[in-house]
């Protein structure tokens, strides 16, 4: 709370220099990684291995798109276009990679901000509800908390839309509206959600032994209200620190659920870029994936210091 | 091998039988009754293009959409002939060279712009410019073209390098659709964006990764000879949806989000069937059969003894079969049983034999064994290479299946294949180097038997593009073609493409199998009047109207 403006901008400016070293790193491993990709690009933008172009139709490709050049002197437009803030033109969509990606990211930010809600609910619901109960509660809270852990996106998927949307026809198969967020966001946020509570009963068990416990009882606090106000806060802080990687984690999962459920996002754009070597388009996406990680990371740490007062000190003197 | 596809005849459309049943609600409840106007059709598919102008590139999933905004010159019906469409008529030279269409008057693209000769020429300019990126349209005429030209107002002469008797079924695909010279000009980005044509409806807006949306053209005056009603499309409204996953793709249609998806997956097929209200329209397309090419720079496989001794030993119904559970038939002739001049007599040439395979194999000096079984000649393994692409898009698991069943049969003739998945660059790769691979799975559709020309020809051989997965040719084989080629007559046609479906065989260059298949599924209580054209498969959605009281 004693945070001095000039502190303040001095911490700023480390966290941005640090994320553009960050993003220039990514951008330079992408783009050599894949240049070491076997094949030609020119036949990939001309439709890959099952496409018959003639030796012309590749040429008149390969000088549009600079292919001829040396490497480094590809990886010099590449770079000076990045400061430019020019992420090129894609391959194969033949659009601006930042039109692509503007168009793109929001859907998948929607579904991975709809899935971490979700995950954070079934979490402090099977934590609150089971942990640190005798008996055959906490056993079944705990199993649970495996079995949804260990469930993989593309199987809850198809497993989700068959039987809720195709058979029970309780939600559309396919809808640009929030109906059509609501499984794909299941399917990302309960194993996520299974991860979460793990964590979170563990942290939630240890604190339950802690003396303010047994303090706050003898006061006369009723034990749900404990375990709401008091130890979950203790609790939740590895996992808020988790969700920052948890949020990247989304983003690669949303991957195969936007394929799954049809959803527009950057997930799907990512797929085909690389199957189809569209640097350019694969560049965009990574960046984009990356600064998300920086922020959710950033989002983690302003969101710990928020739950644990504690911190408010030790960082603001840091 | 592009996916260029044609079909077969599928000419009974839709037997809708309206089926009242299903709690979805209808879709047409609003629309007034006793017509077959109005209404927005909602048809599902499986692969988005990367661009909706049919002339870059050339790709089947650019044909089926360009067919709903792009007219052609000419129509091709199920038998192979081919019917007017934005030419009214046409008349060749004696000598097959000079190719004079007669325009339909009156017709105007989208944008307002006349369609006259000088638009059909600059249709043929923009497919011949390299800068346009074609792959397939130019492929079809690089061999042949030497110009296009305005005669008058509404004749254009195509003068070719030499005779191409099917050039005609060649234009009817969507790759040749015609569009407005002055969207052309705008250039690629725009054109792929936005194409403009003359066709039943146009494009508003594509919604990548999502959807396309196409609104019914109101002076649409063009609609080719064999469509079931002239003037414009009945529904006013066309969304074309990408649906990739095929449980989502089947969902959508089973509970009514979309009237019609492309490509039923094979997995579907009993389900759908069971389906009342879901009828299914196959269609068998022109082309080279999906095959196992032999690359006969490998020195065990330069040996015609050893392809034949490959084929005996494969049974190949019976992969086909096991993976395929029946949904597809088997095929071993040279072309598929849609494309122009199939002969029969060559469907299965070399029956299961296992005693045969290794009588040839014996013969062809690969007489010892090695520790593992596997035959040796001069201490060498008869090994063979099989790259596929690894991504399950690519190579489907029924595939797959196919691969496996004829490695396992190959072993127990001791031949050793090597299945090597790969990554789709690399794929990309392996096509244009003859050392990589020595067997690769593909097929070719196009709408005439001259498909043969294209992947077993020394022209092709020479191009050097990966075309001739052979890397062989045979010089009566090419004259054989290309007098088919040259003639018109169609008996003459007919005993040409036999003799090269013969020739196809002895060589034994490649082990069909199964010839490619499109599948619509409909839901034949919600729309009726979807069909199939021929050339290339494309669904055609002019004639489709919802179904509502009175109908």
């Amino acid at each position: 709370m004693t945070t001095t403006p000039a502190l303040a901008a001095r911490r700023a400016l480390t966290t941005l220099a640090s994320a553009a070293l960050l993003l220039w790193a990514v951008a330079t491993i992408v783009f050599f990684l894949q240049h070491l990709v076997p094949g030609d690009p020119a036949q990939t933008i001309l439709g890959g291995a099952s496409a018959n172009p003639p030796e012309e139709t590749l040429e008149a490709v390969r000088a549009q798109y600079g292919f001829d050049q040396p490497l480094l002197v590809q990886y010099g437009n590449f770079l000076a276009g990045l400061v430019r803030g020019d992420l090129g033109e894609s391959y194969t969509m033949k659009q601006p990679v930042t039109a692509i990606v503007g168009e793109q990211i929001l859907p998948t930010l929607q579904l991975t901000a709809a899935s971490l809600l979700i995950a954070w609910a079934l979490a402090i619901g099977l934590t609150l509800l089971t942990a640190g109960r005798r008996g055959r509660l906490a056993r079944l809270g705990a199993s649970l908390e495996v079995v949804l852990a260990a469930l993989p996106h593309f199987w809850l998927g198809v497993v989700l839309l068959v039987v809720v949307a195709v058979v029970l026809q309780w939600l559309p198969v396919v809808d640009d509206g929030p109906a059509g967020l609501i499984l794909p966001a299941l399917t990302l946020g309960i194993p996520l959600g299974g991860f979460l509570a793990q964590v979170t009963r563990d942290e939630f068990e240890t604190a339950l032994q802690k003396p303010f416990v047994l303090s706050a009882l003898s006061r006369g606090a009723s034990p749900a209200a404990v375990r709401w106000r008091q130890v979950l806060r203790h609790a939740a802080l590895p996992g808020i620190a988790l969700s920052g990687w948890g949020l990247g984690s989304l983003i690669s999962g949303a991957v195969v659920v936007e394929v799954i459920f049809s959803r527009q996002g950057i997930g799907q754009i990512l797929v085909a870029a690389v199957t189809a070597q569209d640097l350019p388009l694969v560049i965009g996406v990574t960046f984009v994936v990356a600064a998300v990680y920086v922020l959710a990371n950033i989002l983690s740490d302003l969101a710990t210091v928020l739950v644990d007062p504690r911190l408010r000190h030790t960082i603001g003197h840091a | 091998m592009r996916r260029r596809t044609v079909m077969t005849g599928l000419a009974a459309a839709g037997a809708g039988s309206v089926l009242a049943a299903c709690g979805s609600p209808a879709p047409a409840a609003e629309l007034p009754p006793g017509t077959r106007e109005g209404g927005e059709l909602i048809f599902a598919t499986d692969r988005e293009p990367t661009c909706l102008d049919p002339h870059n590139s050339g790709d089947m999933p650019q044909t089926y959409i360009a067919r709903q905004y792009l007219d052609s010159l000419v129509s091709m019906r199920p038998d192979g002939s081919v019917v007017p469409w934005l030419a009214e008529s046409w008349e060749i030279s004696e000598d097959g060279l000079v190719y004079d269409f007669t325009l339909k008057q009156g017709v105007r693209f989208h944008d307002g712009e006349v369609l006259d000769a000088d638009a059909v020429v600059a249709n043929f300019e923009q497919i011949m410019d390299p800068d346009t990126q074609s792959s397939t349209a130019l492929l079809y005429l690089s061999p042949y073209f030497v110009s296009a030209e305005s005669l008058s107002e509404h004749v254009v002469r195509v003068t070719l390098k030499r005779p191409y008797s099917p050039l005609l079924t060649v234009l009817a695909q969507a790759f040749f659709g015609i569009e407005s010279p002055a969207a052309m000009a705008r250039g690629l980005t725009e054109n792929c964006a936005l194409p403009v044509g003359t066709g039943p409806f146009k494009v508003v807006e594509w919604r990548r990764n999502q959807e396309v949306i196409l609104e019914r053209n109101d002076d649409y005056t063009s609609a080719p000879a064999d469509a079931q009603h002239q003037g414009p499309a009945y529904v006013r409204r066309l969304t074309w949806r990408f649906l990739k996953d095929n449980t989502a793709r089947f969902g959508a249609l089973r509970s009514g989000a979309v009237h019609a998806i492309f490509n039923l997956p094979p997995e579907s097929v009993p389900t759908a069937t069971a389906d009342e209200r879901i009828t299914t329209q196959d269609f068998v397309h022109s082309c080279v059969p999906y095959a196992l090419d032999l690359n006969t720079t490998h020195p065990a496989l330069s040996d015609r003894r050893v392809r034949r001794a490959l084929v005996h030993a494969a049974d190949a119904p019976g992969m086909v079969h096991s993976a395929y559970a029946g949904v597809f038939p088997y095929e071993g002739n040279a072309i598929s049983t849609g494309t122009p001049f199939y002969d029969e007599t060559f469907h299965q040439p070399y029956p299961y034999d296992e005693q045969r395979a290794n009588d040839l194999l014996d013969q062809a000096g690969w007489t010892g064994r090695d520790e593992d079984g596997y035959r040796t000649r001069d201490g060498q393994r008869l090994s063979l290479r099989l790259p596929y692409a690894s991504d399950p898009g690519e190579t489907p698991p029924a595939d797959l299946t196919i691969l496996q069943n004829f490695q396992a049969m190959q072993r127990r003739v001791g031949v050793e294949i090597r299945l090597l998945p790969v990554d789709a660059a690399t794929l990309t790769a392996i096509r244009r180097d003859p050392t990589a691979f020595d067997i690769r799975a593909g097929y070719w559709n196009s709408p005439t038997a001259g498909v043969m020309y294209i992947k077993f020809s020394q022209e092709t051989f020479e191009i050097d593009n990966g075309q001739n997965v052979s890397y062989a040719f045979d010089e009566e084989l090419d004259q054989t073609l290309l007098d088919a080629a040259a003639t018109t007559d169609p008996a003459r046609q007919q005993e040409l493409y036999s003799q090269a479906q013969q020739l196809l065989t002895d060589q034994a260059w490649h082990i069909p199998l199964y010839p490619i298949q499109t599948r619509l599924a409909i839901r034949s209580d919600l729309v009726e009047g979807i069909w199939i054209e021929p050339s290339e498969g494309e669904p055609v959605l002019h004639d489709a109207y919802l179904l509502r009281d009175g109908l």
